[in-house]
């Protein structure tokens, strides 16, 4: 039987003009796994999620999210997207923002305000649901960004840097919950260039250059490269990848 | 299409806005600014030109009366004292002086024998040309100098009725079909109007749009449900709403300040400006596609304002344009919407009589709401 995942794509290839961003990516992602992307900027990250999410066509190549081949729009009520800017009307309240999203997924006022609660409760900002985002600091609004792509639970996030900015105390509860999450059955992708963090992930695909040059566990990363951790790794790998 | 998406989008900018107190401002007090500068200085009417009249006319002693009588000085008495403010000198060198030093706009000469002259042409008709009224000029500024000619022009014309010597030809011009009684602001405020939403409108959502993009809203909203035409649909909503706001705050100073005249029927006017508050913002969102960023946004502005300023018959009508020019007001839809708006206040033309207007307009925001909805769409590159 053929084994259904959340994401699949065959050689995924983006150009602008004559810069390939992204080059023939292929990944499977299981369903209910978190997994990382991980590489320096300009990598192909963004790129290859902003395709997933139906942002950008592919220049060739094709993605797959529940087995519907993207751009569909039928499969947007299932996924969230949180973009690396904070993506938030500054002018308007956290609770504002927040109800904004929950009325574009089509939900009852009475599940918003359910949902908003919870979230607001997550991000550790209820004290400031009335206050305009204008006022809140960047990482308070980064969490705001969070809680804005999680509003109508969505069964596949796509995370960009949604750790970036965030202080260390605020970084493990987010993984705690992203592990929570993962526990509901909740697909998560998510992109960093933080090499320690990508440890919490099950699966993690390194990028260099639009390319992919290795999949798997951060274990079997390391493994692989006779290396302790994943920064080693990724330099291991690099520098295999100039050669050839 | 979900209409439901779309209000949310529009509630979203009517609740950014009670947070923007300066937008707010820059909605409603600049076009309430723009009609007391524009309407108070283009008024149209010129006042207070000083001149100065050199009169070396005599007077006719007529044998009944007790004392000369001066033509020259009906006339001058005549004058229209709003228009001209009157000096004397004796010698036409000492004027021409006056306005070589910017202390006159014009000389009035009324030679010697001035009167006597018109009464021997009266008397005897056959005689060749009576007199002449020399008016020597500073036509540096046409409006002034235009302004001096026809009070002069004038104040001839009712001495000579005075006198009982009406000419056998008058052109009378107060029975107007339409506009009677109709001053600068009448003509004007409908231009303003129609200049105020559409610059606004395109100018506000130029900006907003570019942070939409730069601030990766857009983005984020792309990834949802919801879709480009409900997007532009929200913000149209939103901004007819402002444009007709825009319109009654700009109405009732119209009425309450400048007394202007409204004919016909107001809410007509009203769907005018909105259709052209659709086209406007629909451009806005064209243009927000060009623009990486706000200050990219910024260069635009010129090419909104000018043509439209210059073109769109707000100042002076369309028919002041040259002719090879005028293809360009037709090009522009704000000229639609001023004449519009013009015809219905002054003229009370009802739809049937706009409905060139209207169809214009109402093609003008099909075509610029689908680019902008396409251009939404072609931006997920």
């Amino acid at each position: 039987m053929k084994q259904s995942f959340a994401i699949e794509t065959k050689n995924l290839t983006k150009k602008f003009g004559a810069f390939t961003a992204l080059s023939d990516l292929n990944l499977k992602i299981e369903s209910g796994a978190i997994h990382g992307l991980l590489g320096p900027n300009g990598a192909g990250k963004t790129t290859a999620i902003k395709i997933l999410c139906g942002l950008l066509k592919p220049s060739s190549g094709e993605a797959y999210i529940f087995d519907k081949k993207v751009p569909d729009r039928s499969i947007l009520p299932q996924i969230g997207y949180m973009p690396q800017e904070t993506a938030l009307y500054l002018e308007l309240s956290v609770h504002h923002n927040l109800a904004l999203y929950g009325e574009l997924y089509g939900m009852p006022r009475s599940k918003i305000a359910e949902r908003e609660k919870e979230l607001l409760h997550f991000i550790a900002l209820e004290k400031w649901r009335n206050e305009p985002v204008s006022n809140l600091s960047g990482g308070m609004k980064h969490r705001v960004s969070l809680a804005c792509s999680m509003i109508h639970e969505p069964k596949l996030l796509f995370l960009d840097e949604p750790t970036v900015g965030v202080d260390p105390e605020l970084r493990a509860s987010f993984w705690e919950y992203f592990n929570e999450l993962k526990q509901k059955g909740i697909t998560i992708v998510l992109t960093t260039h933080y090499m320690d963090e990508a440890q919490h992930c099950d699966r993690i695909g390194l990028l260099r250059l639009g390319k992919l040059i290795a999949e798997g566990t951060p274990g079997e990363i390391t493994a692989q490269t006779n290396t302790t951790n994943l920064e080693d790794a990724f330099l291991a790998l690099s520098r295999q990848e100039a050669k050839a | 299409m979900n209409i439901r998406r779309a209000f949310s989008v529009t509630k979203r900018i009517f609740l950014g806005l009670r947070n923007d107190k300066r937008t707010i401002g820059l909605m409603f007090i600049a076009p309430i600014i723009a009609m007391f500068v524009f309407g108070l200085a283009f008024s149209g009417d010129v006042k207070n030109v000083n001149v100065v009249v050199v009169n070396q006319d005599e007077g006719y002693q007529i044998p009944s009366s007790p004392a000369p009588i001066s033509i020259s000085n009906r006339i001058i008495s005549n004058f229209d004292t709003s228009v001209l403010k009157v000096d004397y000198v004796d010698t036409e060198a000492e004027g021409v002086k006056r306005v070589q030093e910017g202390g006159a706009y014009g000389l009035i000469i009324f030679p010697a024998h001035f009167s006597s002259d018109i009464y021997a042409k009266l008397q005897n008709p056959s005689l060749p040309l009576g007199s002449t009224i020399q008016v020597r000029l500073d036509k540096s500024n046409v409006n002034v100098a235009n302004a001096i000619t026809k009070a002069v022009s004038d104040a001839l014309l009712k001495t000579i009725k005075d006198i009982g010597n009406a000419a056998p030809v008058t052109v009378d011009a107060d029975n107007a079909i339409y506009g009677k009684d109709a001053k600068f602001m009448d003509f004007f405020v409908p231009g303003i109007m129609a200049f105020v939403v559409f610059l606004l409108t395109t100018l506000l959502t130029l900006i907003s749009f570019v942070g939409e993009r730069t601030s990766g809203n857009l983005e984020r909203l792309q990834a949802t449900p919801l879709r480009a035409s409900e997007i532009v649909i929200g913000y149209a909503i939103a901004f007819s709403i402002i444009g007709m706001l825009q319109t009654a705050v700009l109405l009732t100073i119209g009425v309450l300040v400048f007394n202007i005249m409204i004919v016909g029927n107001i809410f007509l006017a009203f769907l005018v400006i909105a259709l052209l508050a659709i086209v406007s913002l629909s451009l806005g969102i064209l243009l927000s596609s060009l623009a990486k960023r706000e200050a990219q946004a910024i260069q635009f502005f010129p090419l909104i304002i000018l043509p439209t300023f210059l073109l769109a018959g707000i100042f002076w009508p369309v028919e002041a344009i040259p002719s090879w020019l005028r293809p360009l007001s037709y090009a522009i839809p704000p000229s639609y919407a001023v004449d519009a708006t013009r015809s219905v206040m002054l003229r009370g033309w009802g739809a049937g009589g706009i409905w060139v207007d209207l169809v214009a307009l109402f093609g003008f925001a099909v075509a610029f709401l689908a680019l902008a909805v396409w251009s939404l769409q072609r931006g997920r590159g």
